[in-house]
């Protein structure tokens, strides 16, 4: 019986306020079955007759990263006459999230996801595996470090358009003005210790003593928390995550006494609030990824140096992995989904992204062909370090791009760390701090099997 | 000379009440009112089901499982457990008995501040004056404003290094003696900041009120105190305050309950950096990050339920406490 038709016909007052309250109780209890019953369904996507409009996600990054893709999108859909895609542009912050709200089959066909959290998609059965739709032309070119971070039990869920790396930014004035040596390239990075001098003599010749920027101005208690400093865990020869277990790897003395000796370096660190220290001059380091190059090398020019990040003992050690894409796991239309996604990372539109956000390729043609990553270009570091893959587990002192957690309780993994990386830069005791979330990790990976996907 | 300005025929229709019982209360017109209060209240009621009681029913049974935001998990009983680990695992109760005792403090200190500067504000605005339209939007500007701009320009001011500008005003201040100092990341004033903040943006609203208050009170009332020869705090003491008793207990209601909510503030300023996130941690930003980072809404759900159940007592304590004359 529907409570809305019955109540315009009935002319009791009297029930037609049972109705109307009747309405009310059932209306949210509707909502709430109908968020609760989106978990099922079957991960393999329709092929569907590789015709008509599909649908797709992305996030809406800087500017000119946007309009890339939107160009993309444009020249895909006057380029043939079968597909057609509608794009919508979800704003960076609340991006993860609305993924994570939406039940699958309100998915569309193609998406784009952060690396590190494509393994909760694929364990909430929202991504499809994408190696029947993609061209096998489109596999074998992704590099081997985009390649590990999309694959689940040998079926691959993603590629990206782009890698990432972090590295320190220098500005080759400043420091020799303060007599500062400075590595060459990955094989002679700075010790902890020698940062630690290098970032007390230039502090002499500084007005203010602030030398160096963390990207404070972003806080820390979120993804660049993890992303930044992680590399800080891995070269003290700990890790995020060991076995599915953090506890021991993650707190483990030469961890917590990396981060004491990270959270040293406050007392010389730009608060950062307008985004613009190491862009005018007020510091002689900037600690941050790749994307910060176009900005970086406009306003220094040659005066710009990309060195790596500091060892603390296990050897220089980056984040890895970046945006990728994928094929919802309710589409309709995986073929045609497949036809797009082969066409979005073809060079040229590789090669207009990279050139957009100043990220490494993820592709072996377009990175040969990266004016800023083949050898002998300015960031020619970034391509070294992804050119030594760790992958997520087999961390070593000779490998040194680490491909984050690859697993679906990674929000966890990640909120944990970042929140203590953020109290351990705020002043809390590194051992407590790390301690309390290796045992949250922990705690939640028991109440949920550890994650298994099954 | 006239300091507040009479109000045109303050008709004080708050004081009347509803016309319960005013003809002859025959039987079957008492039973016609009941049901008339019924229907009139039944939009009301519905909303109030409709959003608060359901979702709080829900969140209660949620808070016994092992819920988990799209997890293809189905929800195990969890029985207590969660609030088990809310109050005796020293790990998660750390935190959030910390955000319940900040969300104390925020609401000790805010409700008589805010509360005694709207007042304040409302009695110098209640005046005759050039322009006095201008001064009152000037002041009534920050309400306007959306918590989340708010916050984001709050963090200029409080940055920690010498550019903050609250840093390079007390710097210029007190002829470069000062150094930069932590706001946000001091354990010590990260709250203070957060209040100082609430407060600049929120007193505005409640001004509008207690000003609405104050020009209910008859012009002729202050005549008499003069020719009493009362004086100025005389008149405020005895006049003023009596006069607006129950807006100002409204003022605080709703004070407190607003500030049991804080959470735009703190979420804005700990994405933006610097903050100490356990020293400005309230019970929202504890919920929702439980809830939406990390995925785990039978924790959260168990968070909701113990702090509505700790506003509800609150707020009933308080009523008593604070209950205006003219209720019944």
């Amino acid at each position: 019986m529907n409570p809305i038709t019955s109540s315009t016909s009935s002319t009791s007052g009297r029930f037609r306020r049972t109705a109307r309250t009747g309405l009310a109780l059932v209306l949210p209890l509707a909502a709430v079955a109908a968020c609760g019953g989106g978990g099922g369904g079957d991960t393999s996507a329709e092929a569907g007759s590789g015709e008509g409009t599909i649908s797709v996600w992305a996030h809406q990054g800087q500017k000119s990263e946007a309009e890339a893709l939107q160009n993309a999108v444009k020249s895909f859909n006057s380029s043939q006459g079968k597909v057609k895609v509608e794009l919508k542009l979800i704003p960076e912050t609340d991006y993860t999230k609305t993924i994570t709200a939406t039940s699958p089959d309100k998915l569309p066909d193609v998406l784009e996801f952060d690396g590190p959290t494509m393994a909760n998609f694929v364990y909430n059965k929202k991504l499809a595996p994408i190696d029947d739709y993609v061209s096998a032309k489109t596999l074998d070119n992704a590099t081997d470090a985009s390649k590990a971070q999309g694959e689940i039990d040998g079926k691959h869920y993603g590629l990206g358009m782009f890698d990432s790396g972090l590295g320190m930014y220098g500005s080759k004035k400043l420091l020799d003005a303060a007599g500062v040596t400075y590595p060459k390239g990955v094989d002679d990075a700075w010790t902890a210790d020698q940062f630690d001098a290098a970032l007390k003599a230039l502090k002499a010749k500084d007005s203010d003593g602030k030398v160096v920027d963390l990207q404070e101005g972003s806080g820390y208690a979120n993804e660049w928390g993890t992303y930044g400093f992680a590399p800080i865990v891995w070269s003290a020869g700990g890790s995020l995550l060991k076995d599915g277990k953090a506890e021991g790897s993650l707190d483990s003395p030469a961890v917590v006494s990396a981060m004491k000796t990270f959270r040293s370096w406050k007392a010389y660190t730009d608060p950062n609030t307008d985004g613009n220290a190491f862009a005018k001059g007020r510091v002689a380091l900037s600690w941050v990824g790749h994307w910060m190059y176009p900005a970086y090398s406009e306003a220094l020019g040659d005066d710009l140096v990309v060195l790596p990040l500091p060892d603390f003992g296990d050897g220089p050690k980056t984040g890895q992995g970046s945006w990728a894409w994928g094929v919802g796991a309710d589409s309709k239309n995986a073929k045609a989904a497949g036809t797009f996604l082969d066409f979005l990372l073809d060079d040229t539109n590789v090669g207009a992204m990279t050139k957009a956000n100043g990220a490494p390729p993820a592709t072996k043609s377009a990175l040969a062909s990266s004016e800023l990553y083949k050898a002998g270009g300015p960031l020619q570091l970034f391509s070294d370090q992804l050119a030594k893959p760790c992958g997520a587990e087999d961390i070593s002192t000779s490998c040194v791009a680490v491909t984050r957690p690859v697993t679906a309780g990674y929000p966890v993994v990640t909120a944990k760390f970042s929140e203590a990386v953020n109290s351990i830069y705020g002043g809390a005791d590194p051992k407590a701090a790390l301690a309390e979330a290796a045992r949250a990790i922990d705690r939640d990976f028991s109440d949920n099997a550890g994650y298994e996907i099954p | 000379m006239k300091t507040v300005e009479p109000a045109p025929a303050a008709a004080s229709g708050r004081q009347q009440g509803p016309l319960v019982g005013a003809p002859a209360p025959r039987p079957s017109r008492r039973s016609r009112e009941w049901l008339h209060g019924l229907l009139m209240s039944a939009p009301a009621v519905a909303g109030l089901i409709a959003f608060v009681g359901i979702p709080f029913c829900y969140a209660v049974v949620l808070s016994f499982h092992n819920v988990r935001l799209g997890s293809p998990l189905e929800p195990t009983f969890f029985g207590v457990e969660q609030y088990r680990r809310l109050f005796t695992d020293p790990d998660l109760s750390g935190p959030f008995l910390r955000a319940l005792l900040n969300n104390l403090t925020f609401a000790v200190v805010v409700v008589p501040l805010q509360t005694g500067l709207a007042l304040g504000l409302a009695i110098l605005l209640n005046r005759k004056l050039k322009a006095i339209g201008l001064f009152r939007s000037l002041f009534f500007m920050p309400v306007v404003f959306p918590m989340a701009l708010v916050a984001v320009i709050w963090r200029l001011i409080l940055a920690r290094s010498d550019q903050g500008m609250l840093n390079s005003a007390l710097d210029a201040v007190s002829l470069g003696n000062w150094g930069a100092f932590d706001w946000l990341g001091d354990g010590l004033t990260a709250m203070a900041s957060i209040i100082v903040l609430s407060v600049w943006q929120g007193v505005g609203f409640q001004m509008v009120i207690l000003l609405a208050g104050l020009q209910q009170i008859p012009g002729e009332l202050y005549e008499a105190a003069e020719l009493d020869r009362a004086s100025r705090w005389q008149q405020f003491r005895h006049v003023t305050l009596p006069g607006i008793r129950g807006t100002l207990v409204f003022v605080a209601l709703l004070t407190s309950v607003l500030s049991f909510r804080v959470f735009d503030q703190v979420y804005v300023l700990v994405k933006g950096g610097g903050l100490d996130e356990d020293a400005a941690r309230t019970v929202m930003y504890q919920a929702v990050t439980t809830a939406f980072d990390q995925n785990n809404i039978g924790q959260a759900s168990a968070i909701t339920v113990v702090f509505f159940l700790i506003v509800v007592v609150l707020t009933l304590i308080q009523r008593r406490v604070v209950r205006p004359d003219n209720e019944d």
